[in-house]
C-alpha cells in the first residue's frame, strides 16, 4: 500500500467502489461524465455523457473524427480527459491504470503484430507481460487459439497469416488476461465479409460468456446487429445514445414498409413505430382479407438514421 | 524469477533472423583480417622470430590494432542494431498493445537494452580468442587481454543505453537510425573538435593560454578505451589507440599540475604502461566512464518518460 496522500480523485474513487457483489454488478462497465478531450484549438471530445452497461455488447458509431478512437484511448488508459470523468469496471484509468488494465482488453484500430514470432509465442509473450505464470501458457494458449478458430495455425510464424487471422490473433492477445470488459476500435476494418461474419460470431460468443464489448465499426448494420446499446458521436459530441431499437424509433421518423400480394401487386405503406405496423398488417390481413405474400420493413435502419442525425461535420 | 518478457521475445526474434549471425561474421572477419594485416605488416623483415624484443611489440600491436578495430566496430554495429529499439515498436504499432499491459515502461526500457546488450556480449566473448593471439606472442599479459575487452564492453554498454533511449524520441526506425549515428559521430568528434578548436584559438590569440581543459577529450569513447589499454610510447607508429593516448598525454602535459594528472611525468619514456604497472591519480578513462554513464543515465530517465502513456505522463 502507497503511503501517499489521498487526492480528491482518488477519494472519489473510493466513494464509487462498489460496497458488496450486487453493488458490483449495478455498476457500468464505463461511466463517462462530462468527458472532454482537448488537443490544442480541437476539441476531439465534447462534454460526453456515457454508460456502458455490464453484459452489453455496446457500438459507438460516428463518422472519422468523431472522437471514438479517442474515447476509446480514454477507457484504455492510454490518455487522461482534457475535463470531465470516466470510470472503468469502476475505476478510474487516469489514476488506477493497472486496476484498468486488468480487467479490460483492448484492441487498437492498427493491427500490429511481431512479424517473427510463431502464434503461439506472441501469445505467451503477451501472457507474460500481464504476469500470468508459466506454468498455466499452454492450457491459456491452447483455450484461446480454439476460441478465435486457429489452432491449426498455431507453430505458424504470424507474419504469414492473413488479416483476418491476424485481426483474430489480435482479440485472443486481447483475451489473454481474461479481462471482463473489451475496447475493440474498428475490429472488421479491412476484413473480407467472411472474415467479418466469423468475428461478428466470434463477438457474440465473448458476450455470451458474460463479458461487456465496446466496439466501434463503420459498417453499421453489422452493429445494428450485433449490439444490445450504442451511441452516435459527432465532432466529439454524442447525438444519441441507448438501444438501437430504441434510437430508431425516438428519432428515425416514419419507416415505410413494401407489401406484395398474391395477385402481384406491391405496395408501400407509412408508418411511424412498431404498433403502427402491427395495427397495418391486422388491417391488411384480418380485416381486409387479402393475400399478403411479403411484408417488409424498407427504412435503411441504423445506416439511415445515421445518415439523418449526422451533418457529416469533420473536425 | 522470471525473465523480462520483452527481452525473451527480442532475443527470440534477433536469432530467429540471419541478420545476427551476419553481423557476428563481420564483426569477427574484420578482426581476423586486422590480425593478418598486423602480422603481414610486421613480418616482412623475416626477423621476426629471432627477435623476442620485435616479436613482443608485435604482440602489442596486434592487441591495440584488434582493440581499435573491434571498438569502431562496437560503433558502427550498436547505432545500426539498436536504434529500432522502440523506433520499430512505435513504427509497426506494436507499442500500444505494449503499454496496456501490466508491464511497466522501465521493464519495457531494461528489456530493450538488455536485449541489445546481450547480443554486444556475445559479440566481444566471441572475439576474446582473436584478441588473445596478441598474449601467445608475449605483448600483453592476460590480465591485459580482460581489460581490453572489459573497456570495450562498457563503452558498448554506455553507448547501447544512449542510444536505446533516443530510440524513444522517433516514431520511424529510419529516422532512429540517422539520429543514433549522427550522436555517435558527436560522441566521438565533439571532444576532439572543442579541445583542438581550443588550442587553435588560444595559439592564434597571442596568449600564454595554449592549455584548453583536456577533460573535454575524456569522454570520447576512443580516448577512454585507449586510456585504459594503449602504451605509453610518444612514436604512435600509426596505431589510432596509441595516438589518441598520446595526445591525452600531451593534453595534460600542456594543462599543467591540474586533477588531469594521472599521467606521471617520468614515466614518458616507458614503452608500455602495463609492463611498467604504475599510475598516480585517476585515470582519464575513469573521467571518461563516469561522464558517459552520467549521461546515460540521464537519457535513460528520459527514455522511461517517454515509453509512459500520456494519461501517465500528464500526471
Amino acid at each position: 500500500m502507497s503511503d501517499a496522500p489521498v487526492t480528491a480523485p482518488e477519494l472519489l474513487e473510493v466513494v464509487d467502489q462498489p460496497t458488496d457483489e450486487t453493488a458490483a454488478e449495478r455498476t457500468p462497465a464505463v461511466r463517462a461524465e462530462r468527458l472532454t478531450k482537448r488537443y490544442g484549438s480541437l476539441l476531439a471530445v465534447n462534454h460526453l455523457d456515457l454508460v456502458v452497461p455490464r453484459g452489453s455488447v455496446f457500438g459507438l458509431i460516428g463518422p472519422n473524427g468523431a472522437g471514438k478512437s479517442t474515447t476509446f484511448a480514454m477507457m484504455a488508459t492510454l490518455l487522461r480527459p482534457t475535463s470531465g470523468r470516466i470510470t472503468v469496471m469502476g475505476a478510474d484509468p487516469a489514476h488506477k491504470p493497472r486496476t484498468v488494465r486488468r480487467r479490460m482488453g483492448y484492441m487498437p484500430d492498427n493491427l500490429g503484430v511481431y512479424d517473427n514470432l510463431r502464434v503461439d509465442e506472441y501469445l505467451e509473450f503477451f501472457a507474460a507481460s500481464y504476469g500470468i505464470h508459466r506454468s498455466e501458457w499452454p492450457a491459456l494458449v491452447d483455450g484461446l487459439l480454439e476460441l478465435v478458430d486457429l489452432s491449426v495455425k498455431r507453430t505458424t510464424m504470424v507474419n504469414s497469416l492473413s488479416r483476418g487471422m491476424k485481426q483474430r490473433l489480435s482479440l485472443a492477445r486481447a483475451l489473454v488476461h481474461d479481462p471482463e470488459l473489451l475496447i475493440l476500435d474498428e475490429p472488421a476494418s479491412g476484413l473480407d465479409p467472411r472474415a467479418r461474419v466469423e468475428l461478428r460470431e466470434l463477438l457474440k460468443t465473448l458476450n455470451g460468456m458474460g463479458k461487456t464489448i465496446v466496439i466501434s465499426s463503420h459498417i453499421l448494420a453489422e452493429l445494428e446487429e450485433m449490439c444490445t446499446d450504442i451511441a452516435i458521436l459527432e465532432a466529439g459530441k454524442l447525438l444519441a445514445a441507448g438501444p438501437p431499437r430504441e434510437i430508431l424509433e425516438r428519432l428515425g421518423g416514419a419507416r415505410t414498409v413494401r407489401v406484395r400480394f398474391a395477385s402481384g401487386v406491391t405496395e408501400s405503406f407509412t408508418v411511424a413505430d412498431d404498433h403502427e405496423q402491427t395495427q397495418l398488417l391486422r388491417r391488411l390481413v384480418v380485416d381486409e382479407q387479402r393475400d399478403v405474400v411479403e411484408f417488409v420493413e424498407e427504412s435503411g435502419g441504423l445506416e439511415q438514421l445515421f445518415m439523418t442525425i449526422t451533418e457529416g461535420i469533420v473536425q | 524469477m522470471s525473465v523480462n518478457p520483452v527481452l525473451a521475445r527480442e532475443l527470440r526474434e534477433r536469432m530467429r533472423t540471419g541478420r545476427a549471425f551476419v553481423v557476428l561474421g563481420v564483426f569477427l572477419s574484420m578482426l581476423i583480417l586486422t590480425v593478418y594485416l598486423v602480422y603481414q605488416g610486421s613480418a616482412t623483415t623475416g626477423q621476426i622470430e629471432i627477435d623476442l624484443a620485435r616479436q613482443t611489440r608485435l604482440g602489442r600491436d596486434l592487441y591495440e590494432w584488434v582493440l581499435f578495430v573491434m571498438l569502431a566496430l562496437v560503433l558502427f554495429f550498436v547505432p545500426g542494431l539498436t536504434a529500432g529499439a522502440v523506433a520499430g515498436e512505435r513504427e509497426r504499432q506494436t507499442l500500444l498493445p505494449l503499454q496496456v499491459t501490466l508491464l511497466r515502461p522501465r521493464s519495457i526500457f531494461v528489456g530493450k537494452v538488455l536485449a541489445a546488450m546481450s547480443f554486444l556480449v556475445l559479440l566481444l566473448v566471441a572475439a576474446l580468442p582473436v584478441t588473445m593471439v596478441a598474449y601467445l606472442l608475449g605483448g600483453i599479459r592476460l590480465f591485459d587481454g580482460l581489460i581490453g575487452i572489459g573497456i570495450v564492453l562498457v563503452v558498448a554498454v554506455l553507448l547501447t543505453v544512449m542510444i536505446a533511449a533516443l530510440s524513444t524520441l522517433a516514431k520511424r526506425v529510419q529516422t532512429a537510425t540517422l539520429l543514433s549515428y549522427g550522436f555517435t559521430a558527436l560522441l566521438v568528434l565533439l571532444g576532439p573538435l572543442l579541445y583542438f578548436s581550443m588550442r587553435v584559438a588560444d595559439g592564434s590569440s597571442g596568449s600564454d593560454l595554449e592549455n584548453p581543459p583536456a577533460a573535454v577529450l575524456t569522454f570520447n569513447p576512443i580516448a577512454i578505451v585507449a586510456d585504459a589499454t594503449a602504451g605509453e610510447r610518444i612514436d604512435d607508429g600509426g596505431n589510432p589507440l596509441r595516438w589518441a593516448r598520446n595526445e591525452l598525454v600531451n593534453a595534460k602535459s600542456m594543462a599543467g599540475d591540474t586533477w588531469f594528472s594521472w599521467f606521471p611525468d617520468d614515466d614518458f619514456g616507458a614503452q608500455f604502461r602495463f609492463v611498467d604497472g604504475r599510475r598516480d591519480g585517476f585515470p582519464a578513462w575513469g573521467v571518461g566512464t563516469i561522464a558517459l554513464t552520467l549521461l546515460a543515465t540521464f537519457m535513460s530517465f528520459l527514455a522511461i518518460r517517454r515509453l509512459r502513456t500520456p494519461a501517465e505522463t500528464e500526471r
